[in-house]
């Protein structure tokens, strides 16, 4: 007994099923439906009708086919990490826009002269919105990924899976990342728009940029490498709320990536101002020769500040983990 | 403040884990969707049928269910039994629910005070 309104109905619930299970569960709602007819029908044939009417108890395809579906994977950021995510999302765009602004005022001060103030102003808000559109991108990508890790991790939710609670001293103060992450973000901002910023004082009444304002524009994608991975340990830092084995594993995998970074980018010799060279060794000729020669090699100076900060992390966040998480 | 949409969505929620409980209590002897769905009514528990299926479905793709089509009857069915994970599943579950219900009960019936 086929009947081609109830075909349909099966065809309509299980076609957007995966290929797995489509053919098993199209054969069990075949019986069921069978079973309902007879059910309300006895053994008299049943009508249109009464097909009608079971098929509506079932519901529309659509509305069975998402209690086929479940709500499984449903979402890009699941409530586990809504919050987080909605948290740093705001302190991303907000730092975004601070930073962005700073830098497009500083930018407005050093070339004062040949700005055009609604230029400026538009440029500002150009820059403003690819920026957070960019932030956004990066801020819920990076959500997505824990989300989708959580899932393929996380299969058994027993009770008693249940962590316990940090002490005082295990939490990572949300203060602190808050802090990483919004220095993060201006950092990237600021160096991105307006190098210029790092401007080693006035020299024979001139502003001297130390860096290469075209080096640093054309090696963005080192910068935004290096404050993405900035972000991403502060941002496990700021879910796990402790020092994790996940929390030590990512500062140490993030930070070595970061050194990498620091010393391709810091290594390129053109990265230097030529002008903010020869100006300091003019202006230290003779005794100062040795100063000249600390600013003539500010890049590695640069470079070693950050290698030693990035190591500090590292050692601190793996004595931390040591300390408060193994053996328990 | 529609009192009715309120009431009926907690009463959602509260069935919704009690089903589970009580579908893995009941398939500790192997039986298809339908006549589950029966028994169920005849103990003045209301389910439907496209609740029960898929959840079925669900509980067997976590473990806590095996199935097996029967094709040697007129109509092919699919029997759902409680596996071994699922047994233990249920009696954790169930020792939950007992402590809990029980703690609800007294609670409920102290009025509040």
């Amino acid at each position: 007994m086929k009947n081609d309104l109830v075909e349909r109905y099966i065809y309509a619930v299980t076609k957007k099923l995966p290929y797995k299970t489509r053919e098993d569960v199209a054969q069990e709602l075949e019986t069921l439906i069978e079973d309902m007819l007879k059910e309300r029908c006895g053994d008299i044939t049943p009508t249109e009708k009464d097909v009608k009417v079971v098929l509506t108890e079932l519901g529309t395809p659509t509305e069975l086919y998402e209690q086929y579906a479940g709500d499984g994977k449903k979402c890009l950021i699941g409530p586990n990490y809504y919050h987080t995510y909605l948290f740093v999302l705001k302190l991303v765009l907000i730092c975004e826009a601070v930073g962005l602004t700073i830098a497009q005022i500083v930018s407005a001060v050093v070339n004062g002269q040949e700005l055009i103030w609604y230029m400026a102003i538009w440029q500002w808000f150009g820059m403003l919105l690819s920026g957070s559109i960019s932030a956004f991108g990066f801020v819920t990508a990076l959500f997505a990924f824990f989300e989708y890790k959580e899932i393929s991790l996380d299969t058994n939710s027993g009770f008693e899976d249940l962590p316990p609670v940090p002490k005082k001293e295990e939490r990572i103060s949300k203060g602190e990342t808050i802090f990483g992450i919004a220095i993060s973000v201006i950092f990237l901002v600021v160096f991105l728009i307006c190098p210029e910023i790092f401007t080693c004082g006035v020299i024979d009444g001139k502003m001297i940029p130390i860096f290469s304002t075209e080096v640093i524009k054309s090696t963005w994608y080192i910068l935004f490498v290096f404050s993405a991975l900035g972000i991403t340990r502060d941002v496990v830092k700021l879910v796990d709320g402790k020092y994790t084995k996940r929390v030590m594993l990512t500062t140490l995998v993030t930070d070595i990536l970061s050194a990498v970074c620091t010393v391709w980018w810091l290594t390129n010799k053109n990265i230097m101002n030529p002008e903010f060279t020869s100006s300091v060794s003019s202006l230290f000729e003779g005794d100062g020769a040795f100063i000249a020669n600390v600013f003539a090699n500010f890049q590695y100076f640069f470079m070693g500040v950050i290698l030693f900060a990035l190591l500090l992390d590292c050692v601190i966040t793996v004595i931390k983990w040591a300390k408060y998480s193994v053996g328990k | 403040m529609n009192v009715d949409e309120i009431v009926s969505g907690l009463v959602l929620e509260l069935r919704r884990g009690t089903l589970i409980l009580l579908v893995l209590n009941q398939l500790q002897e192997p039986k298809y969707g339908y006549n589950l769905v029966k028994e169920l009514q005849e103990h003045g528990i209301s389910i439907e049928a496209n609740t029960l299926y898929p959840l079925m479905r669900r509980l067997e793709s976590q473990g806590l269910l095996t199935s097996e089509w029967d094709t040697a009857e007129a109509k092919p069915r699919k029997y759902y039994k409680l596996t071994t994970d699922g047994e233990i599943v249920l009696k954790k579950v169930k020792e939950n629910w007992n402590c809990f219900s029980a703690s609800v009960n007294q609670l409920l019936d102290e009025g509040g005070c």
